[in-house]
This record gives C-alpha cells, sequence and structure tokens, in this order.
C-alpha cells in the first residue's frame, strides 16, 4: 500500500535522470554503432581501391627490369618506385651471367608504407 | 489514463485529494485545445523521428551500394588483370594469304585477346573483347576460341556491362630499336605477330567525377612458340 502510494506521487528527480541515463547510453551506443559502420564501409571502399591500386605500381615495378627503363604510364603518383640492392650470387655459380635479381620498393606516399619484392635484372655486363 | 488514475485516488481518499485544485479540474476530462496540443506535439515528434530514420536509411543504403560498387569494380579489374596476365599468342589460318597471324587486336579504345583464363572456368582458350559503350560504360564480350579467327563469334557475342560509367582507353608496350621501352596506342597481333610486351589499362569515369582506376599486365608469353616475325615475313618475300 506504501509502494502505491509513492507511485501514484509521480516520478522523483532521481528516477527520471536515471530513465534520462538509460536511454542516452542506449540511444548512445546505438549512435556509436552506425557511425562506426558507416567508418568501415568507406574505409573498406578505400582500401579497396588502394589495393587495385597498388597491384597497378607493383606490375609496373616489375616491368622496369631490363636494359632500359620503360616510359612512365601511370597516372596516379602516390607511389614511389625505388630500385634497392641486387641480392647476393649463389655460393655455388660456376659462371657469370647477365641475370641477377634484384629487390625493389614500392612506397606509399599517402600512408608511409612500403610494399618490397624481387625481380630479375639483367645486367650490362655478366658478373 | 490520468484522469483513471485521479479517479482511484479520488476513491481511495475522497476527503484528502478532493480539495486539491488540479485534481478537480482533472476529473472534468481534456478541453479541445489540450487535446489539440497534445495531438500537435506527438505529430511533431513523430514526423522528427521518422525523418531521421529515413535520413539514417538512405545514408546506410548510400553507403551500402557504394561499398556494392567498389567491389564489383575491383573484382572486375582483378579479373581483367588475370586475363591479361594469361594473355596467349593464339594464331589462326589467314585463307586468302595462306599465313598463320596471332589474334591480337589492341586499339586506343577496343582490345581483343585471347587468354587461358575464363571467368566460368571453362576449358580451352577464351577470346575477350572490351569496347566501350557511349551510354552505359566498359563491355566485355566473351567467346570461345577454336581454331580460326574468333572476330564473328566475338561479333555475335552477347556483351555484358563490366563497369558501368568509365571508359577505357589502352596502351601497349614494345622495344624500340633503340631498345628504350615505350608505350604505343595501337598493336594488331595479325601484322606484327607477336604480342606487346604489356598492357596498360586505364579506366576513367565518364561524368569526370570520381577516380580513375589503371590496369599494368605483363605478358609472359608474348612470342608464339612457331611463328617468329622474321621467319614469317622471309616466308612471304
Amino acid at each position: 500500500m506504501k509502494a502505491s502510494n509513492r507511485a501514484e506521487r509521480g516520478f522523483t528527480l532521481l528516477e527520471v535522470i536515471v530513465a534520462l541515463a538509460i536511454t542516452g547510453f542506449v540511444l548512445g551506443g546505438l549512435f556509436t554503432l552506425l557511425g562506426a559502420s558507416k567508418q568501415l564501409s568507406l574505409r573498406s571502399s578505400e582500401s579497396l581501391r588502394e589495393a587495385a591500386e597498388l597491384r597497378a605500381a607493383v606490375n609496373f615495378a616489375l616491368l622496369e627490369n631490363e636494359y632500359n627503363e620503360v616510359e612512365p604510364v601511370l597516372q596516379s603518383e602516390r607511389f614511389d618506385m625505388r630500385d634497392a640492392e641486387l641480392l647476393d650470387d649463389p655460393l655455388r655459380k660456376t659462371a657469370g651471367t647477365t641475370q641477377a635479381l634484384q629487390s625493389f620498393e614500392v612506397l606509399d606516399r599517402d600512408r608511409d608504407q612500403s610494399v618490397s619484392g624481387t625481380r630479375w635484372v639483367r645486367l650490362a655486363a655478366p658478373r | 489514463m490520468q484522469s483513471a488514475r485521479a479517479n482511484s485516488v479520488i476513491m481511495g481518499h475522497p476527503l484528502v485529494i478532493m480539495g486539491h485544485p488540479l485534481f478537480r479540474r482533472r476529473n472534468s476530462g481534456f478541453t479541445l485545445i489540450e487535446v489539440l496540443l497534445a495531438l500537435g506535439l506527438t505529430a511533431t515528434l513523430l514526423g522528427l523521428l521518422s525523418s531521421a530514420v529515413f535520413m539514417v536509411a538512405s545514408d546506410w543504403n548510400r553507403d551500402s551500394d557504394r561499398l556494392d560498387r567498389d567491389l564489383d569494380q575491383s573484382l572486375a579489374v582483378l579479373q581483367l588483370d588475370r586475363a591479361l596476365h594469361g594473355a596467349f599468342p593464339h594464331s589462326y589460318m589467314d585463307r586468302e594469304e595462306l599465313i598463320r597471324r596471332v589474334y591480337f587486336r589492341g586499339e586506343d579504345a577496343t582490345l581483343s585477346w585471347v587468354s587461358t583464363v575464363s571467368p566460368q572456368r571453362r576449358p580451352g582458350l577464351i577470346a575477350w573483347q572490351l569496347h566501350n559503350d557511349p551510354d552505359l560504360g566498359v563491355a566485355l564480350k566473351l567467346a570461345p576460341a577454336f581454331t580460326d579467327n574468333p572476330d564473328a563469334r566475338l561479333e555475335a557475342a552477347e556483351a555484358s556491362l563490366l563497369l558501368p560509367g568509365y571508359r577505357a582507353s589502352f596502351q601497349y608496350l614494345y622495344t624500340e630499336l633503340d631498345e628504350s621501352r615505350q608505350w604505343t596506342g595501337e598493336w594488331l597481333g595479325d601484322e606484327r605477330l607477336a604480342l606487346p610486351l604489356a598492357v596498360y589499362v586505364l579506366f576513367e569515369p565518364m561524368d569526370g567525377e570520381g577516380e580513375s582506376l589503371e590496369v599494368v599486365a605483363r605478358i609472359r608469353n608474348e612470342q608464339h612458340r612457331s611463328i617468329q616475325p622474321n621467319t614469317v615475313l622471309r616466308g612471304i618475300q
């Protein structure tokens, strides 16, 4: 009887605040979830595009492997290609060849990350 | 509900509460103005809420559409990349001049080639053709490459839209006489009797908005195993 009396008096300030806080938390959680999913979709479509761009850049770096350089063709200026040193000769090499393995790097300027790989190059003189 | 509650209150404690002015007024029901006000408030709130929900839903739709489109585009670009890497120096007999020719017709805006890669994993070699549909985008045709020239079959094949809203342009890598390697806008395999060293494809958006897509593909087996450009030319002379 006492409880029903209390209920009939209306809500106390504390109750209202607690109710508002709970509602606020739930709504905040919902909106955070929404924002996060939006950001995730934006980021994933961005990285899909980046992967395709990087693939073209790496393929182009693989082309540059014989006597003369290839005329540049890529439009995106985001990637920087850098030649690194030739790899060491195998231990049991019996004759000089003009073929050698060279490592190369493709630098992503925007993200400051790099992809490295190895390609065959043809040298001017056998070694 | 309010008045019902007030009623029960009055039944419980008639003497204590009847005197209160608030409950006396409640007892007589709502006035027209109160009802109108309540309805108006409710309508406004519902309107705000539904417009917010609509905005969120359309935003969500736009994002998912964009993600779908980007996924489709990257799949298309990867598939093309693979098919160009797997280009094959397919040859057919030219009945008029009685020589074998290599099938690869690369122009500025269209490209037809034969690849060991097929999107449906069909056995055998597949002829691919990319061309620009001026209204829709980049279209792709596929046809099996038998021993003859696949041009007629490609012509009859049904085109499917590969990249909606894009326009493709092609360049082909070759070795110049001074051994520098350069890109050219045309490569006809039946005249040169070999494939180019590499193919570069640039997909530009038609409306000028958005980013362009690029593909670079090195063709590994650009030489036909029995047709060499010099031997055939000697044969003609």
